[in-house]
């Protein structure tokens, strides 16, 4: 375990640093210059440049990517050229606020989308599967904003018992906060309950249909052992491999829920830095980001490799 | 002769030559009521005097200032927290380099100007008691208030003012401010009298620069001398009723009642900021209670609001337009008849009853708005003709045109530009639209480096201004840094230069007759509508006060129980 614990960290970390390459020459491509972003359309062209060389973006971009690498691995995120304020103020600020948001949609939509994906398995082929299976592929594929404003319309508006924007007042207790996180939650559970519970119905049936599994009915165990010792730790494996690569998601691509429900998250930061050529904002966002989904994939792998012990001893050798 | 006469007599010996002419137009029915505040506050008569003078020579006793644009006055309850919605600034809150709404509704809140333009384009004095020009309008001397404190403790100086207009006004620092200064004030020469006077020297005559160191300037709240415009953002240091108590970038910020403040308290023990990223959020938000006033929204963004009657609607009629320019140096539209059929094409009307649900002005080619008193409204309104159009394009011998019409996708623009370009083609000419981003469109903003500045045809979006100088001037004299019509016309700089210059309202409109009909018949630029600045808010809140500007006035807000 230890070895391939150290490999995958090896290559997580070729991964963060070929993901600094990508974000760093890729926003060079846009349009426009930082200063002149800055400033506006209409301001002189001498304020531009003197801009330009106070915030140090007319230097070489290799001088410019290394200054903010070496610095960024010494704990120091750099000044925000939008905001003039401490990038891991901002940065920080936001992953609070996503991780809240990430956590309190996880705790919902993981336990039902496999409660439904396990029930459509074990009742496969019945209305039971097909109103879990169609219903849940139905609602992923209506557009999240188009979900979001259905629910502040109905519960925000129409009946108003629940608040239309997600960022609570500061000093709120967490019940309060949850109170505010209920309808950008359920805008993402509804969004990713078909994806997930489809997956573990498929999982589930494959299990189900195994070898093993029908061994140990055979063998006379209740149907609730079998389906809890035997096919949920094996049917459960692609369905954290889905959970983990939304993990990237949830972080930090959430920019329409969060501007729909007006919440200071990590999606809307990377937008703005994307679109202020905001350079050390956009970078260190997007890499917290990307350390984020890697060691929720890292994670996942660790649970893969306890769930399945093929996975541990092959590690191994 | 009774007390009423004799004290105007007192005040009209005390008056100058220029406040006694204004007053003389007044009285002989040249001007209305109206125009009369308008323009006697701009040269710096208080408007409770303005309003003394035209009750006493026959106007009714309707009372003028911050009720113009704001939701209805009433007695309210003491403190409360007032929550507002604004949109999300580009920028840190650097006074000098803000650059869009959101940004000057942040520095607006605790932040104070030499005065306010409310919503009826009067000036209301704040940091400067008066203000007064020399005869040929070169130089205006500006009475400081004195004993006003900032938040810090500091005491406002006039050496406060000199500075922020001198960084204001320097090229160097590229502030916005420079599109009211530039060819008005240069750096230097803002001079401190004494403590309590400052003097304006100016590159030229010009009738209406009170305006353009108002708040209609965004940019020019005054702050220390001492303090460094990139470090304002850090505490908001001003002189306003409400004074920072936390700011969160991206998030909004909150401010309390500022105890020291020169004038009378603010009445909200609160004003709470939260900012938005887009518009959508903000008509929820005050729809569900969570803000209760919204600084700006749109006719498109907002129309749940238009007809909600739990909401009421600010509407500010404002210089607020698009321009679609033509380049008169380049083929098709550098004969006049081309550009005239264009304008021609268009149903203005029509315009602004799809694109703004009516609440707008409708255009007639020149920047000179229906709100501003300086307007002819005598000047015929050009009205949609395919049929002249189309004989002007036949006069021109132009067929079949093919033009590209650049532009950006913000506000309504992609709509119009496709209206634009279904009109044209009612009358035989076919418009390809290139529409980007305003990054794009806007390129360096220098000619030879923007598709703004450099394209055959564009349409391009001007905020409202109070009075139309810095129009004029960019847009449309020969060395305008804003020319994209590349119009080169020695007759219209001439005007210009006579309008900007004319102290008194009745010289303003004289030369305003003369340029609207000139552009009327050149037609560098189409300007079909001036849309109406919309505001919202919840029932219960009275006295918040709104100016077309981005600019909001909270201080006696509050809410009935």
């Amino acid at each position: 375990m230890g070895r391939f614990l150290l490999k995958r960290l090896g290559l997580a970390t070729i991964t963060l640093f070929l993901l600094t390459v990508i974000v760093f020459f890729g926003s060079q491509v846009l349009p426009g210059d930082v200063a002149r972003r800055i400033l506006g359309p209409f301001a002189d062209q001498r304020a531009v440049d003197a801009l330009n060389h106070q915030l140090g973006t007319d230097r070489p971009l290799l001088t410019q990517y290394w200054d903010w690498v070496s610095h960024f691995f010494r704990g120091d995120l750099g000044t925000s050229l939008s905001y003039h304020a401490p990038v891991s103020d901002l940065v920080g600020n936001a992953l609070v606020h996503s991780l809240k948001l990430a956590a309190f949609a996880f705790v919902l939509v993981v336990p039902l989308a496999v409660l439904g994906g396990v029930v459509a398995a074990l009742k496969r082929d019945r209305p039971t599967d097909r109103i879990i299976t169609l219903g849940g592929l139905s609602l992923t594929v209506v557009p999240e904003f188009v979900t979001g404003i259905m629910l502040i319309l109905i519960f925000g508006l129409w009946l108003d018992v629940l608040p239309v924007s997600a960022n609570a007042p500061d000093g709120s207790s967490v019940l309060t906060q949850m109170r505010y996180l209920v309808l950008p939650a359920l805008t993402l559970v509804i969004l990713l309950f078909g994806y997930i519970a489809r997956i573990t119905r498929a999982g589930t049936i494959e299990a189900l249909d195994a070898d093993y599994t029908r061994t140990a009915v055979l063998k006379g165990l209740p149907r609730r052992t079998v389906i809890f010792r035997h096919v949920l730790r094996n049917s459960l494996l692609p369905t954290i491999a889905v959970v983990a690569t939304q993990t990237g998601y949830l972080i930090g691509g959430l920019v329409v829920i969060e501007t729909l429900f007006n919440y200071p998250g990590m999606g809307r930061l990377i937008f703005t830095a994307a679109n202020q050529k905001d350079f050390p904002l956009l970078a260190s966002a997007v890499l917290i980001v990307g350390i984020g989904f890697l060691l929720a994939t890292l994670l996942a792998d660790i649970a893969y490799s306890l769930l399945n012990p093929r996975i541990r001893y092959a590690a191994a050798e | 002769m009774d007390e009423t006469q004799r004290r105007v007599d007192e005040i009209r010996q005390e008056s100058s030559e220029l406040e006694n002419h204004i007053i003389d137009q007044f009285i002989d029915g040249k001007i209305t009521r109206r125009d009369f505040v308008r323009r006697g506050s701009v040269i710096g008569m208080s408007i409770p005097l303005l309003s003394f003078i035209a009750a006493a020579c026959g106007g009714n006793n309707e009372t003028t200032g911050t009720t113009g644009g704001g939701t209805a006055t009433g007695e309210v309850s003491s403190g409360g927290n007032v929550r507002v919605a604004l949109i999300q600034p580009a920028t840190a809150p650097n006074p000098v380099i803000v650059k869009d709404e959101g940004g000057a509704g942040l520095i607006g809140s605790t932040g104070e100007f030499l005065s306010f333009s409310n919503a009826k384009l009067e000036l209301e004095p704040r940091l400067a008691e008066s203000w007064s020009p020399n005869d040929d309008g070169t130089a205006w001397t500006f009475k400081i208030r004195q004993g006003v404190k900032y938040h810090s403790g500091a005491a406002l100086k006039a050496d406060d003012v000199k500075t922020v207009f001198d960084t204001l006004s320097d090229p160097k620092n590229s502030s916005n401010a420079l599109s009211a200064l530039g060819g008005v004030l240069s750096p230097g020469n803002t001079e401190v009298v004494d403590d309590a006077t400052v003097v304006f020297h100016l590159d030229g005559p010009n009738g209406n620069f009170p305006t353009l160191v108002s708040s209609a300037n965004y940019n020019a709240i005054i702050i220390p001398s001492n303090l460094d415009p990139a470090d304002w953002g850090k505490t908001f240091d001003g002189t306003g009723p409400f004074k920072l108590e936390k700011f969160t970038p991206k998030v909004g910020a909150t401010f309390v009642r500022f105890d020291g403040y020169w004038g009378e308290k603010a009445n909200p023990d609160r004003m709470e900021i939260k900012l938005y990223d887009d518009e959508a959020p903000m008509v929820n938000a005050i729809k569900g209670n969570e803000v209760d006033f919204v600084e700006h929204f749109s006719v498109s963004g907002g129309k749940a609001l238009l007809d909600d009657p739990s909401v009421t609607v600010i509407a500010i009629r404002t210089a607020t337009h698009r321009q679609l320019h033509m380049r008169t140096d380049k083929d098709p539209f550098t004969d006049k008849r081309v550009r005239q059929a264009i304008a021609l094409s268009m149903d203005r009307n029509a315009l602004v009853d799809g694109l703004w649900e009516g609440k707008a002005d409708i255009g007639n080619d020149s920047p000179f708005a229906p709100v501003y008193p300086s307007t002819d409204t005598s000047v015929a309104q050009r009205e949609q003709n395919l049929d002249q159009a189309k004989q002007l394009l036949a006069d021109a011998g132009q067929s079949n045109l093919t033009v590209e019409l650049n532009t950006w996708n913000g506000f309504e623009i992609p709509d119009l530009a496709q209206l634009v370009k279904q009109y044209a083609s009612q009358i035989g000419v076919t418009i390809n639209l290139k529409i980007t981003d305003a990054g794009t469109y806007y390129g360096d903003a220098v000619f030879g480096k923007s598709p703004w500045l450099d394209s055959v045809m564009g349409i391009t979006d001007y905020g409202h201004r109070p009075v139309p100088n810095v129009y004029l001037s960019s847009v449309y004299t020969s060395k305008g840094t804003w020319n994209a019509a590349h119009f080169k016309n020695p007759q219209a700089d001439q005007l210009i230069s006579e309008y900007i210059g004319a102290l008194d309202l009745d010289s303003q409109r004289v030369a305003a007759k003369k340029l609207q009909e000139l552009l009327l018949d050149e037609t560098p630029v189409v300007i079909p509508y001036f849309y109406n600045f919309l505001s919202a808010a919840v029932p219960k809140l009275k006295n918040a006060v709104s100016a077309a500007t981005g600019q909001f006035d909270l201080s006696r807000a509050g809410f009935t129980s």
